[in-house]
Formats: C-alpha cells, structure tokens, sequence
C-alpha cells in the first residue's frame, strides 16, 4: 500500500501535517487524512513523531495547488483535511502543526528535514503545552439607514441637478460634512469597543495575535467586523471565556463571536 | 455544569466543530513553523483566497454601495484615504462649480 511505482505518474510524495511527542506512532492509523492518499501513519523522528501521509505527488506540486486555490470546494475539502488530521493528533498527544502544504520526496528526506528543527519543535511544544487557541471577532452594528450613502445619493435626485435652489451647493456641502463628521465617531466608538474587548481578553491570555480584520465579503454587509483576534488561553482558564463574553456583550452591545478550543496555531511560530 | 465537565470539555481539542472555512485558512497558512518542504509550494494569503474564491456573502462594491468603507476612509488604516480625502475636496469643489454654472446656463435661458 504504502510503495508507488517509479513511473513518474504515480510518483509518492510525503505531506507532513505535524509534529507531536507520541509515544506510539502506530495510533495514527484511525484518522483519515487526505482521500488521494494511502494511510496516516507516524513517522519516528528522533525523540518526536511527524504525521505524515503518502500522497501522489501529481497532485501535490505547485501547479495541482495554484488550481485547488482557485476552486472553493477543493480548497475545503484538502484545508479540512489538514485541520482534522492536526486537531485529531492534538487530542491525542503534544502538538506542533505544520502549515498547509508542507511536503518532502520522501521518509529520508522528511526525517532529516525534521530532526533538524527538533529545539525549534521542543520549544514550540514547550510553549503552548496545556493552552489552547481561542479566536475572538468583534462586530460593529452598520450604519443606521437614515444616512444615505453617497453613491446612493448621487445616482439620485437628477432634478436638484440642473436646477438647483439658491445655496444648494452649501446645504450640499454641509450635508457631506455632517456625514463624515458621524462616520468618524461612529469609527472611534468602533475603535473603542475593539480596545475594551482585546483589553478584556488580554488580561486572562497567555499571548494574543491580531488577525487581518474580515472585509464585507467575508462578514457580509450586515455587520461591521471591528476586531479579529486569537488568543493563547491556559486550558484550565479556559470556563472563564464564557462569562467574560456576556460581560463584554452587555458592557458594549456589541456583537462578539468567540470560537474554540483550537491547536494553538497562531501561536507556534517564534514571533 | 461542574468543573470536571468543563475540563474535559477544554482538553483534549478537537478543535470547534462548525468552525467556517475562513477561520481554517487564516490559521493553517502558514502559521506554524516555517519548515522548508522539498516541494516549493506558494499558496494565497486568507485576503486573496477570499476575494478569489468567492467566500463572499455579498460583493465589495455592493458593501459599498451601502456605506460600509469606513476602513478605506482611515488614514491610520489606509494609504488610500490621504489620497481620497484630496479627491473628495476636488469633487466637492468641482460639484459646486457645476451648481453655480448650471444656475448661469438657467438665467440665460430664461432670458
């Protein structure tokens, strides 16, 4: 199962999921990984194990990657895959996951590649043992509909436009002014909320990370995402998240999306 | 609930269940330890994989469309708003132009 041909179109390619301190790499063999490929398995590398699955390197090269990002539902499956394989080790053991896409020629060239990162590996374990990943987003309500936008308003009223009262120009130009002057305090009310909920959380995290806030294509147009953060909690901290969220809600009225617990990815690299 | 139950709740993880896909993708690309692989694999950050595949609940411009750019608007958040401010204040200027000479144009016509 595990050899491929040498013809070069079933050639085997290594994936490598992630890297954990189990003690028995044969357990791994109950978790599915990517459907293209042969069995997960563990892969004994020095005192650490990787996870790793045999795939066929037709599929797994730069070109078979540029296109899986250009169709949604083949970039879900392969994403959840990776995610399901790394959460199903990390219940299990200590560990490190790898970004998407990480791939050797083989067993040699993977375990060589790996134990070579072991301090950096031991270190990354060291730091996230006995915490877990929390992502919290914050959304702002939208603007209020009496406050037409302004492409709505110049597509509008054509009649106004060529024949226009006496002074209409100014009222025009006040009306501009009056609806930045509110969308700048509703910005630093945004702004504000953001700061008390990070501040909230902040202060029961380990480590937190921004994350690039969400646009209107993610969100929808509804909402406004204000802040988007993740935050390395100590798992036996973790029953205080709750409350802390109905505290935050009440406090700033403020739509707030907590999702969790993760493997603690944003929090492996070395920042 | 009691102690116990959050406990094992906590850990191990599973990570959430119904997390959606983006929450996924900011959080695998690249974001572990930056191993070089053999195989040389450039993939899409979380902003261009979003606006190419479409994860979208409605389009930019229709957001737009509805007031929603306060965040192209910010200078501390947007190079783009130094810029905007600038053409905002032509516009305003170029429309203002535009009232008073169409008041002209009507004067004369009614002559």
């Amino acid at each position: 199962m595990r050899e491929w041909g040498s013809d070069s179109s079933d050639a085997a390619a290594l994936y490598v999921f992630a890297v954990c301190d189990a003690p028995d790499p044969a357990l791994f063999a109950d978790v599915p990984g990517f459907a293209v490929g042969g069995p997960l398995r563990g892969l004994r590398c020095g005192e650490l194990t990787a996870v790793v699955q045999t795939v066929p390197a037709a599929d797994f090269t730069d070109e078979a990657w540029q296109a899986r990002m250009s169709d949604r539902g083949e970039l879900e499956r392969y994403a959840r895959a990776h995610h399901h394989v790394v959460s199903a080790a990390a219940a299990l053991w200590r560990t490190v996951p790898l970004p998407l896409a990480t791939l050797y020629h083989g067993e040699d060239r993977a375990r060589q590649a790996l134990i070579a990162e072991t301090e950096r590996f031991r270190a990354a374990l060291k730091r996230t043992a006995d915490h877990a990943e929390w992502g919290v987003k914050v959304y702002a309500a939208p603007p209020p509909t009496d406050e037409p936008s302004p492409a709505l308003r110049a597509s509008g009223s054509p009649a106004g436009r060529s024949r226009p009262v006496p002074g209409a120009g100014l009222a025009y130009l006040d009306r501009k002014r009056g609806i930045q002057a509110r969308r700048e305090r509703r910005h630093e009310e945004s702004l504000r909320v953001a700061d008390t909920v990070d501040a909230a959380f902040r202060n029961v995290a380990a480590e937190v990370r921004r994350l690039r806030l969400h646009g209107p294509e993610l969100t929808g147009t509804s909402r406004l995402q204000i802040l988007n953060a993740t935050y390395l909690m100590a798992e036996n901290r973790a029953d205080e998240l709750a409350p802390l969220v109905r505290e935050l809600r009440e406090r700033t009225g403020a739509e707030i999306e907590l999702s969790g617990p993760w493997v603690p990815y944003s929090f492996i690299g070395e920042v | 609930m009691t102690d116990l139950d959050l406990e094992r709740e906590a850990c191990p993880i599973p990570g959430p269940p119904n997390s959606n896909l983006a929450d996924i993708l900011e959080r695998i690309l690249d974001k572990g330890i930056v191993i070089a692989g053999d195989i040389k694999i450039d993939l899409l950050d979380i902003e261009l994989l979003t606006i190419r595949l479409r994860l979208f609940v409605a389009s930019v411009d229709t957001a737009k469309k509805a007031g929603i750019d306060w965040w192209e608007t910010d200078p501390a958040l947007s190079s783009r708003a130094a810029r905007d401010a600038l053409q905002n204040e032509n516009r305003e200027l170029r429309e203002r132009l535009e009232a008073i000479e169409s008041r002209n144009d009507d004067t004369r016509t009614a002559r």
